[in-house]
């Protein structure tokens, strides 16, 4: 039974951790963007990305609607509950010590996994789309994994054009850089953490109907992408934003590499134990950030 | 005896005297009480297991009843947790003073409130619990009614050591249950000559499954045995299929039996085999009457979680009549010698109560639909072998 580990193995997990690394890089930015902007880990994160898959298994399951094009619907309908998750709750505890904001947050997301389930009921549902996979030589590429891969690159570029380019997204970024010198300069701030917020929340919800295609959908399924986008985070660097692309594809990488060399049942435990050498070595992560 | 269980024990003594002389009060039920995880992650199962004891009792009680005495059932909701259970059995035997009780759902809550039922010397025929070890522990009063963990995937190491398949790999869920199948799929494969060519757990929760299926894949079986809950066989047939891994044959323990499975997978579903308890089709002595019954009460198709129910009422009320008696070690002794086949299959235990009789059949999904398929002689239709690869189906 001692299996010999060959380079096309290693080259199929390797593929395997890409695809799965550019999903959670992508998951992972927009929880880094509300950390970045206002110091506030958003523990509901994970929720909204559910609520994202749900969006989408609705859309396809009443209307038949493309999955891929439901991303349509998902990311600005999450786009407004972000909005409206910061004006209402969030806005409060920006400025409290960071318990209240975790508290807060955490609160929030026991709420909407329990509405979840009152609401959509704990059953297992699925997108059945696109299964199977493109064959290369002796490489399977997933036909779902693959498209979700080319979407959430597609996002996570238009996310950092928008960072980047855009007037907002330069205002976005003072706002992370300096609260105070932004303010000075006549932004206004309360209106950049809502935004910040909601382009999180767009960015959760756009993983969520990536990962319906992929995986069954319930309302539990999202708590374990908040603990993912937080390795993410801590690996590239809290506050630098093309650090969760790195941490992204990083995390991807381990995760399956540790189950083909070791075993599945210790793939998380490897994640995590190199978060803490991580926090241990280098706190601020693999390309820096911020300290804080 | 005590001074104050004499003081409790009399008037009981003396009420049981007035029973005898009044036959309108003999009438009183039999008061049958169990917990069932009515909420909570065993929810599903749990309530269809109740439904199964509830039409039991209108089935005996239009029957005439159980020494001719009704039966009423005295149901509690633990919340799939075995800390509540306990308590709750406690409260069953103690404070409600129930006549009898009945196994809960599930292995670890069976093995809680086994304790409970031990203590009281209070017979526990447990419709649900499926873990060897249970029966193992020098306990006296426990009935087992499904087949162990160890022999669910019997069938599949069967069908495939007669169609001279050599390679097999087993993947399972790290948890009770799960372990305990993937344990009697290896011993099976060896006994019949079969390697064992991949073996690997993993936790539970597990959604991603691509570096296994990568190292099995690799190791290329003829079966593959996966020991799963519902959640992961879907994940893994799914990603079996994203990755290409092809096997002549593969089957799953749970979950592969629920009409979800098929609904969630669609035609991915074809040629999966799974395992089950029971299904509503096997030529069984009153199965026509259980599942048409069923139905009309319920307004739902049963499960094997109701069939097992019921049977294990069945089964309890059958030990009472032959022993004449609701006493424990009267009833015990009957239910260690009964054989008995029901429309659940046959019924007969080790002297520890461990089951001996009854039989998993394997089903595989063959155009949407389940098709009995071993054993030969319960078989509904041909073993469709073997399963092609996913680029021709």
């Amino acid at each position: 039974m001692n299996l010999v580990i060959t380079p096309t193995m290693v080259g199929q997990v390797v593929i395997s951790g890409l695809l799965a690394g550019s999903l959670y890089a992508m998951v992972a930015l927009g929880l880094g963007l509300i950390f970045g902007v206002m110091r506030v880990l958003n523990v509901a994160h994970g929720p909204l990305l559910m609520l994202g898959a749900y969006t989408t298994f609705w859309l396809f399951h009443g209307f038949g609607l493309n999955p891929y094009l439901s991303l349509l619907a998902s990311m600005p309908l999450l786009f407004v509950a972000g909005l409206l998750l910061q004006g209402l709750l969030v806005r409060r505890v920006v400025d409290a010590p960071e318990l209240s904001s975790l508290l807060l947050t955490f609160g929030v997301s026991i709420a909407i996994v329990n509405l979840a389930h009152l609401g959509f009921s704990s059953d297992l549902r699925s997108v059945e789309y696109l299964t199977g996979s493109f064959l290369l030589g002796p490489f399977a590429f997933s036909k779902s994994r693959v498209v979700a891969c080319l979407f959430a690159l597609l996002i996570t570029a238009g996310a950092f054009w928008f960072l980047q380019k855009t007037r907002l997204g330069k205002a976005l970024r003072a706002v992370s850089q300096s609260r105070e010198v932004a303010q000075v300069c006549g932004i206004d701030v309360q209106r950049i953490h809502m935004l910040a917020f909601g382009i999180a929340s767009a960015l959760a919800a756009a993983g969520g109907s990536l990962v319906a295609v992929m995986v069954a959908i319930q309302p539990e399924m999202g708590q374990v992408y908040t603990f993912k986008s937080f390795l993410v985070i801590v690996l590239g660097g809290a506050g630098n934003y093309p650090g969760a692309l790195l941490g992204g594809l990083l995390l991807g990488l381990i995760e399956q590499l540790s189950s083909l060399f070791l075993t599945t049942q210790v793939n998380e435990a490897v994640a995590y134990v190199l978060l803490v050498l991580v926090l241990l070595v280098r706190p601020t992560g693999l390309l820096k950030g911020r300290a804080s | 005896m005590t001074k104050t269980s004499w003081k409790r024990a009399a008037p009981l003594a003396l009420g049981a005297v007035l029973l005898l002389s009044l036959p309108a009060a003999a009438q009183t039920p039999i008061k049958i009480g169990a917990s069932l995880s009515l909420s909570g992650t065993y929810a599903q199962p749990g309530t269809y297991q109740k439904e199964g004891y509830e039409l039991c009792a209108d089935h005996v009680n239009a029957k005439g009843g159980l020494l001719g005495r009704k039966i009423e059932f005295v149901l509690y909701d633990d919340q799939s947790n075995p800390a509540t259970g306990v308590r709750l059995y406690e409260k069953l035997i103690t404070e409600d003073r129930v006549d009898a009780v009945m196994g809960p759902y599930s292995s670890p809550i069976t093995e809680a409130v086994a304790n409970v039922s031990e203590k009281y010397q209070k017979v526990l025929v447990s419709p649900l619990a499926a873990t060897t070890s249970i029966f193992k522990k020098g306990r006296k009063y426990i009935f087992m009614v499904i087949s162990p963990a160890e022999v669910y995937l019997e069938g599949l190491i069967d069908m495939a050591a007669k169609r001279g398949l050599k390679t097999v790999a087993v993947v399972n869920e790290d948890t009770l249950f799960t372990k305990a199948s993937a344990t009697g799929v290896v011993e099976l494969a060896k006994k019949r000559g079969m390697q064992v060519v991949f073996q690997e757990a993993y936790p539970k929760g597990n959604t991603d499954f691509s570096a296994l299926l990568t190292k099995l894949k690799a190791a290329n079986p003829d079966v593959i045995a996966a020991s799963t809950y519902f959640d992961d066989a879907v994940a893994i047939t799914r990603q079996m299929k994203e990755l290409n891994v092809n096997a002549k044959m593969y089957g799953v323990t749970v979950g592969g039996d629920l009409p979800k499975f098929y609904e969630l997978l669609k035609q991915n579903a074809e040629y999966v085999y799974g395992a089950t308890q029971w299904e509503p089709t096997l030529p069984y002595p009153g199965q026509k009457e259980f599942v048409e019954s069923y139905q009309k009460k319920f307004n739902r198709e049963p499960v094997y979680h109701s069939a097992a129910g019921y049977a294990g009422c069945l089964i309890y009320a059958e030990g009472v009549r032959r022993a004449g008696a609701l006493d424990s070690d009267k009833v015990r002794e009957q239910l260690l010698k009964l054989e008995m086949r029901t429309f659940f299959g046959d019924y007969k235990v080790e002297p520890d109560g461990f089951q001996l009789a009854h039989k998993m059949v394997m089903f595989q999904w063959q155009d949407g639909k389940k098709v009995t398929v071993w054993p030969d002689d319960l078989a509904g239709g041909k073993a469709r072998v073997p399963t092609p690869p996913w680029n021709q189906r």
